[in-house]
């Protein structure tokens, strides 16, 4: 819109002075909010090594370097080899480091070897993991961001839908409830049920979910915890050692999620993080109350606070390119959301089954983003 | 609503007291320069001309004469570029022949006899001298207090909010003619059968606020609203939304509402024309932006903007960008050859040497601040988007005319799309 005249004097259309905040800088703050829980986890884990010997900590280091590096390399590349091709260093920086931290990761009993290959889709610990997640950098940079990219708009979340894509031949195992997260030593208890911290199951035949959630997200190497409420919420708040990286510390997503919203605040789609965690509250509550669970705090603990929840809730929900314009479609984006996450959760048993869900809203924008046009000033 | 914050740029300049600049050698004065119908000359080549002389007028209603700035010969008829319309027009070429010789065609009344003169007199007068809005509009003001006998008014506002980062010309007005500006409303208040007044101006006007009150403070059913109003409130139907709660719906005007709304510099012009005998042949603009000093000019309509910035010493061979009437509403200039009009409420000055380059445009990513800043409740990126693709009756359906060109959107897209640009283009 700007072009030189005769005196060399710009001429443009108005307004002629522009706020600061940019996509780069945008795209900056994420990174670097994204960064901390990374670098919280790494810290976290740090002292933990899994059943092969490497190191926790060092692995979600790694995954991140490898995830952001081909990203953020595969961007300049086709920068340099297509014109078309923007370079947006930042923001394929931004979606490496979400592919790293949406790659589940642990210590915990689950990953011991009787059950290793019956309940993880992915291997839980490297050298394995780091070519998961390169294949899920390569796939997403290239097939969500780049070539989805060019019809205009990216129809779903790249990190989400590359880890799906990834996941296809493990699609059986995932769909049909085969019921392995009952078999074996663990003998995982179904969210379609009753729900208390010790009492176990009708019909698993195991132990309550409270003393599964501990067995899941608790240091392995160290005592298990007595199965108490405080206990519980001390793990699940402060510390899993099982699942999303990006998601390992509850409190420090919270505490980083709302700094970046306050921060980048007006740019970043609040609602619907703040619809995701109420729906998640109130689904928890109707499910408790439905199935009669003796300890709501447990159901509730596991659907808000695990990482896969709470980590989408603050950094992959917000996506602002996958996500309605509308203040409404933004709500009704986040409850549905948590509905089909919390449902595939309890009827599916797939746990981590967040990003499905979030893959699945992302088609229903362009529908959505009809949804709550207000009418102007006056009308 | 929240209103987005946009920085005002205006610390220095609002303490700059108003500085009358010299009478240019040469005056170039558009012949168009309000809403409404074009004016055509009325001297030509070779005519001497008197200060406030009329030189160029229309008969149709709506429309606004000009007057010569300075005392001199026609020299010329040419078209020059016009700030207000964006393009080339008629401007009448002045040379001055410094003796200063004045016009006597307007007499002054006095202010005694004011409530015993009749409205059409009055509204006669304003015409006369060509009074126009300058906030920025340049309705005709004599149009404008000219309501039929059934549309009775309740309110008449005095926008003094000034939200335009960078101008600080009103508030000096209200701080240094805080006496005329009283003047010029009770001439207005008169024409539209004593409506309440309300004079709505920004609580960190700080001065501006204290002279008022000691002014305004006796007047009867008159108010000082003061409130840290946001630029975006600027606009006359968003001022009323928070001064009385209501929504002028677009397909109104003001007046339907009972409401008439003047910038404080047009109610100063008035006061001019009815006590002073003045027409509109100079206004107070700001200087501003990467210059050595801020200044408030009292400065001739005619004037060329090279002279203003010579004599305060700007290097025009490393000015990047001119704009005239605000920053977020107002125009770039292609040459600053273009001559000060009645509606150059400042002159914004940004240097090749001070730029720096803050966003590039860039793919818009969706984040939908746009429409959330949008002080008119618009969907600015879906218009946008319907624009782009030439799907007209689209941006219609989400209201494009409804726009009121603050240029909030464009302001905070952090992608840098021209958003209240391109839909402010599509309405021409």
């Amino acid at each position: 819109m700007a072009q030189e005249s005769s005196n060399d004097l710009i001429v443009k259309t108005p307004p002629h002075i522009t706020g600061e905040m940019s996509k780069n800088r945008l795209m900056t703050y994420t990174f670097f909010s994204i960064l901390i829980l990374t670098v919280v986890t790494a810290a976290i884990w740090s002292t933990e090594h899994t059943p092969n010997g490497w190191n926790l900590g060092l692995t979600v280091a790694i995954n991140a370097i490898i995830s952001v590096g081909i990203a953020v390399g595969l961007d300049a590349l086709l920068h340099k080899v297509a014109a078309d091709s923007p370079l947006n260093l930042m923001s394929a920086a931004v979606f490496g480091l979400i592919v790293a931290d949406i790659y589940v990761l642990g210590v915990s009993s689950m990953a011991s070897a009787t059950v290793f290959t019956s309940v993880e889709l992915f291997p839980l610990e490297a050298p394995q993991c780091f070519a998961y997640v390169a294949a899920m950098s390569v796939v997403g940079l290239i097939v969500f961001k780049k070539l989805v990219g060019l019809s205009g708009r990216k129809w779903v979340n790249p990190a989400a839908a590359s880890k799906l894509v990834v996941m296809i031949p493990f699609i059986n195992t995932l769909l049909v409830t085969i019921g392995h997260l009952n078999s074996g030593p663990l003998k995982v208890p179904s969210m379609a049920g009753g729900l208390s911290l010790t009492v176990p199951v009708k019909g698993n035949g195991a132990a309550g979910f409270g003393y599964y959630m501990i067995a899941c997200f608790a240091n392995a190497n160290h005592a298990a915890p007595k199965v108490t409420n405080l206990n519980l919420l001390g793990i699940m708040l402060l510390d899993k050692f099982h699942g999303w990286p990006g998601g390992a510390s509850a409190l420090a997503v919270i505490i980083v999620g709302i700094a970046f919203l306050v921060v980048a605040r007006k740019y970043v789609k609040w609602r619907i993080t703040a619809s995701y965690l109420v729906t998640v509250a109130i689904m928890s509550l109707i499910l408790s109350s439905a199935y009669g669970d003796t300890d709501y705090l447990v159901r509730f603990l596991f659907l808000m606070f695990i990482g896969s929840s709470i980590f989408l809730a603050f950094f992959m929900a917000t996506d602002p390119a996958t996500t309605p314009f509308t203040g409404i479609g933004q709500i009704i984006f986040g409850v549905g959301v948590a509905l089909l996450t919390v449902l595939m959760i309890t009827y599916l048993q797939f746990f981590g089954a967040s990003f499905v869900a979030l893959v699945i809203m992302n088609l229903t924008v362009p529908l959505l983003d009809r949804i709550g046009i207000h009418k102007p000033f006056g009308r | 609503m929240s209103y987005n914050k946009i920085k005002e740029h205006k610390d220095k300049a609002r303490k700059v007291p108003i500085e009358i600049f010299p009478d240019p050698k040469k005056a170039i004065v558009l012949t168009y320069q309000h809403t409404g119908a074009p004016n055509t000359p009325i001297v030509s080549v070779g005519d001497t001309v008197a200060i406030g002389q009329k030189i160029a007028d229309s008969k149709e209603r709506v429309s606004a004469p000009v007057h010569s700035p300075i005392s001199g010969k026609v020299a010329k008829i040419g078209d020059i570029y016009n700030s207000c319309y964006e393009e080339c027009s008629e401007a009448i070429y002045i040379e001055n022949d410094g003796k200063k010789t004045k016009d006597k065609t307007l007499q002054p009344f006095a202010e005694s006899e004011i409530n015993s003169t009749p409205n059409d007199a009055l509204l006669k007068r304003i015409r006369e001298a060509g009074i126009i809005g300058l906030g920025g509009a340049g309705f005709p003001t004599h149009v404008k207090l000219s309501l039929p006998p059934d549309k009775p008014i309740k309110y008449l506002v005095v926008n003094a909010t000034e939200g335009e980062p960078y101008d600080s010309a009103d508030e000096r007005l209200l701080v240094e003619k805080t006496t005329n500006i009283l003047r010029g409303v009770r001439v207005i208040r008169k024409i539209l059968g004593n409506p309440q007044v309300v004079v709505a101006t920004k609580t960190n006007k700080v001065e501006a606020i204290a002279k008022l009150n000691d002014v305004f403070g006796k007047e009867p059913d008159t108010k000082i609203v003061a409130k840290p109003f946001a630029y975006q409130q600027g606009d006359a139907s968003v001022l009323q939304k928070a001064l009385f709660h209501w929504e002028v719906p677009p397909t109104k005007r003001s007046y339907e509402m009972g409401v008439i709304v003047q910038n404080v510099a047009t109610v100063n012009a008035v006061a001019n024309a009815i006590f002073e005998g003045e027409p509109l042949i100079s206004r107070v603009t700001t200087l501003n932006g990467d210059v050595a000093e801020p200044k408030n000019l009292l400065v001739k309509v005619g004037t060329p903007i090279s002279n203003i910035l010579s004599q305060y010493n700007v290097d025009t061979k490393d000015i990047r960008e001119v704009v005239i009437g605000g920053v977020m509403m107002g125009h770039t200039i292609p040459t600053i050859e273009a001559p000060v009009t009645k509606r150059t409420s400042s002159i914004i000055v940004f240097s090749k040497s001070k730029y720096k380059p803050t966003k590039k445009e860039t793919a818009c990513i969706h984040c939908a601040y746009c429409i959330s800043a949008c002080p008119v409740r618009l969907h600015p990126i879906l218009i946008y988007n319907a624009l782009i693709k030439g799907d007209m009756a689209k941006a219609e359906k989400l209201y494009a005319k409804d726009c009121i060109a603050c240029g909030t959107c464009s302001y905070v897209c952090p992608a840098g799309l021209p958003l209240s640009g391109t839909i402010c283009a599509s309405r021409h």
